[in-house]
């Protein structure tokens, strides 16, 4: 009951078991030479594409983490950079201060020995004048005397 | 025998097995419109897969992006579904669905052959993943694999019952999995056929079933792709089945 002989359909041609070894063979060889082709063209075809992807994403990223641990090392070259001129500042604060103290405590010197030096000179003065002052009252009371011993004197 | 309508539509006639260069008589050797179509078919997938990545670009151009999504697509699907051993019956899956993909899609010319509209087709595919799929199971569980039959999960008194729905299923999986391919492929090119058949008929109306057409024509170039895709992960879904059987 394949097709008559107008080569039309009697029923459904799918159900027409006299052609089914012949599908079946076809299909089979058809299967066979397809597996053929997926497992020894596609497969390896798709796999070399696809490693060759994952070769150069895995080489970028490889490149990426080497660049971040330089960026990482530059960043600690930096900081110790930084941490040397901090030092440093520390430093060169310091020393000036120090040197202002010194230069200051030299200057007190200077202004004390000055200060001294004007009260000696002041004292010295000061001495001078007093002893002009005692010679003056020496003098003045001898006259006085002098004088009081003639009045005594001529009183009697 | 042959009947006589006013419209003379044979619907049915496009699936009619035809031995091209033995003349009328059809051995188990004969080359038919079913084998050319099926020589077609693995032209074309040469084409796509082998011509079209032959550069192995990194980037893809077109025909590659086609290739690569398919070939991804059942990786993953596999993967998904059958986890990393899945990974092992790869090939055999693959082959399974482009040979499904492209009978479908091929089937979808005019004038062309739907090898995939064959119960003998499909019933071969169906009968082969369930043989291979319980000889797996048998492998690699030992008789462990008959507790996909005893569901443990289940209150005691329930399972003797649940195993006679489980065995009974598990046996019908060969026939929906190769019915459901065959009668969908099938189905929709005989509608196709009747539109046509009316279109022929109608003269200066013809516009309406040709419209029609054009709708199922759209309809079923999801089908075909979706079907294919069915059948693939049903495939899938049993393969699981037999290298987990515990659930």
């Amino acid at each position: 009951m394949a097709s008559n002989s107008d080569n039309s359909a009697v029923g459904m041609p799918q159900l027409d078991f006299s052609t089914f070894p012949n599908q079946i063979f076809w299909l089979v060889v058809f299967c066979v030479v397809l597996f053929a082709i997926v497992k020894f063209f596609i497969i390896p075809r798709m796999e070399d594409i696809f490693a060759n992807r994952r070769k150069i994403i895995d080489g970028n990223i490889a490149k990426a983490e080497e660049i971040r641990l330089r960026v990482s090392e530059i960043e600690k070259q930096i900081e110790e950079e930084l941490q040397k001129a901090k030092s440093q500042c520390d430093e060169i604060m310091n020393a000036s201060g120090n040197n202002i103290k010194e230069q200051m405590a030299l200057a007190l010197e200077d202004s004390k020995i000055a200060t001294t030096q004007l009260i000696s000179e002041a004292e010295g003065r000061l001495k001078e004048l007093r002893d002009g002052s005692e010679a003056a009252i020496e003098k003045i009371s001898e006259e006085l005397a002098s004088v009081i011993i003639s009045k005594i004197s001529r009183g009697k | 025998m042959e009947k006589q309508s006013a419209f003379n539509i044979h619907p049915m006639d496009q699936f009619i097995i035809d031995p091209m260069l033995t003349g009328d008589s059809l051995e188990w050797y004969s080359f038919t419109n079913q084998a050319l179509w099926m020589l077609i078919s693995l032209v074309s997938i040469s084409f796509v897969f082998i011509y079209g990545s032959r550069k192995h670009q990194l980037v893809p151009g077109r025909l590659q992006s086609i290739a690569e999504l398919m070939y991804f697509f059942i990786r993953d699907m596999i993967i998904d579904i059958a986890g990393q051993e899945g990974l092992r019956y790869f090939p055999y899956i693959f082959t399974l669905f482009i040979l499904i993909l492209f009978g479908n899609v091929l089937g979808l010319l005019p004038y062309s052959f739907t090898y995939t509209s064959h119960i003998a087709v499909t019933g071969f595919l169906a009968l082969s993943v369930f043989i291979a799929v319980t000889i797996i199971g048998f492998v690699k569980n030992g008789i462990g694999f008959l507790s996909l039959f005893w569901i443990s999960s289940a209150p005691l008194a329930l399972r003797p019952i649940l195993l006679i729905i489980e065995v009974i299923s598990y046996f019908v999986r060969p026939v929906s999995h190769s019915i459901r391919l065959a009668g969908n492929m099938m189905a929709g090119h005989a509608v196709i056929k009747v539109f046509a058949g009316f279109a022929g008929a109608l003269g200066l109306g013809a516009i309406a079933p040709i419209l029609a057409i054009t709708a199922v024509y759209g309809l079923e170039m999801l089908v075909v792709v979706i079907q294919a895709y069915v059948f693939t992960i049903l495939t899938c879904v049993y393969l699981n089945d037999a290298l987990h059987p515990g659930h």
